[in-house]
């Protein structure tokens, strides 16, 4: 029975019992839907006023900021294509709303309320507004359980972004919200406060989106590998709103385009091959 | 005849809003302490009406907790038959206990069943605790269960069943 799920037999009767579920989802989120709507319901003029001209504000410095992004995209793509590497260009985006958490307390996943019938497919890489959050774990009809990067089996291939340093983040013990770097030699360069982005490796998450920001580092002379620390730049706590990716990104690593599905072995192997370079 | 569709349709209803209990979202310091409603409303018909509610029932209503939780196929089925195998095997002794004395007895029948789940997670390699927190929910189980105990038996009795 619980073999079966191992080997993928039991897909069908999970749709189906998706299903089902579906209408219990929608009423296990009834509570944070009122309150969320009773908090729009009772907002008063001047802050919805206060809260527009900062809104106003922010879209006008996005735009000035994305103004010249779009010229250096633009520009890193000539030079990209002068070196023959197949660059990242734009992606497309579909929004999702979070509607449930994970019961269990030791693996980090969430439930979204977009799923198969809107073209969410598995493996599908999930952002948030300050970062990287992770990706679809399973596809129900009409939502989808996406595993956090948080989650303890769950590896995310990163870069430091200050000098290209790569590691691997795992999510922590217990349950915990930060990322522990994996296989890091103590000789590599990696500081408190480095910010982290998404290496690309794995072929599951978007190149350049960050990810996490060090905050502590350790290295003893008896250990083989640095302890590392890292804070995920996503806040799962605060935000209702995420992106999926919707387009299949082109990577600049073609010699390690096999796997098309990044789970954590994969990504150890890699590891296994960096560290011994 | 009237009367056992209302009786079955409160049994659903109870399965329901248990798991509705089992998945609604709560604060990141309470997750841990979340108590296993559905087990305890297994416990609740399994010692009162077992010629209703048997192993059989509490699989599929695990079986349904695997789908709305997003775990392993399984993993809540198997812990429900445990628990309710264990109501069966107490249920004569645990109807003439004390509400404090089945508390005690609820606390070990979920804590064995957090202790199947949690070897069935070890064997599948799925995340799980390290330390001895995941037995926290049989104690607020415990807890509740008179709640459980006096909720649902009070409906039973407003609606002059049985």
């Amino acid at each position: 029975m619980a073999a079966d799920k191992r080997f993928g037999y039991m897909e069908q009767a999970r749709q189906a019992l998706g299903l089902v579920a579906t209408p219990f989802f929608w009423l296990a989120d009834t509570p944070a839907r009122v309150g969320n709507s009773l908090g729009e319901i009772f907002v008063s003029r001047t802050e919805l006023l206060d809260e527009n001209a900062r809104l106003r504000e922010e879209l006008m410095l996005s735009r000035q900021r994305l103004l010249l992004a779009e010229s250096l995209t633009v520009e890193n793509n000539r030079l990209l294509a002068l070196q023959d590497a197949s660059a990242l260009f734009e992606q497309e985006v579909l929004t999702a709303e979070i509607i449930n958490v994970s019961p269990d307390p030791y693996t980090r996943r969430i439930l979204i309320n977009k799923g198969g019938r809107d073209g969410v497919f598995e493996g599908q890489a999930v952002l948030e507004a300050n970062g990287l959050m992770g990706q679809v774990l399973q596809v129900m009809p009409f939502s989808s359980w996406v595993l956090l990067i948080t989650d303890v089996n769950h590896v995310t291939p990163v870069e430091v972004s200050r000098n290209g340093e790569r590691a691997l983040a795992r999510g922590g013990q217990d349950g915990d919200t930060e990322l522990d770097l994996e296989f890091v030699i103590p000789t590599q360069d990696i500081e408190v406060g480095d910010t982290l982005i998404s290496s690309g490796m794995g072929q599951v998450y978007p190149k350049n989106y960050p990810v996490a920001e060090v905050i502590s580092v350790h290295r003893s002379p008896v250990q083989p590998y640095a302890t590392i620390k890292a804070r995920p730049m996503a806040q799962v706590g605060s935000t209702r709103h995420v992106m999926l990716v919707l387009a299949a990104t082109v990577q600049d690593v073609p010699a390690l385009a096999d796997g098309t599905e990044g789970g954590a072995d994969e990504e150890s192997t890699l590891a296994a091959i960096e560290s011994a370079n | 005849m009237a009367g056992s569709v209302v009786f079955n349709s409160l049994i659903v209803m109870s399965f329901i809003i248990a798991g509705l209990l089992a998945i609604v979202p709560m604060p990141e310091w309470a997750i841990y302490f979340r108590p296993e409603w559905v087990a305890l409303v297994v416990v609740y018909w399994v010692i009162n009406n077992p010629e209703r509610v048997g192993i059989g029932i509490a699989w599929m209503v695990g079986i349904m907790v695997d789908a709305l939780t997003g775990s392993l196929f399984g993993l809540h089925a198997l812990g429900l038959a445990l628990v309710a195998w264990l109501a069966l095997r107490l249920r004569l002794r645990l109807r003439l206990f004390s509400v404090s004395r089945q508390a005690s007895v609820v606390l070990v029948i979920v804590g064995l069943q957090l202790l199947l789940s949690q070897w069935l997670q070890f064997l599948f390699d799925l995340p799980r605790g390290t330390n001895m927190m995941f037995l926290a929910p049989a104690v607020t189980s415990a807890l509740f269960w008179p709640l459980v105990w006096l909720l649902v038996g009070g409906t039973i009795r407003s609606l002059d069943l049985k």
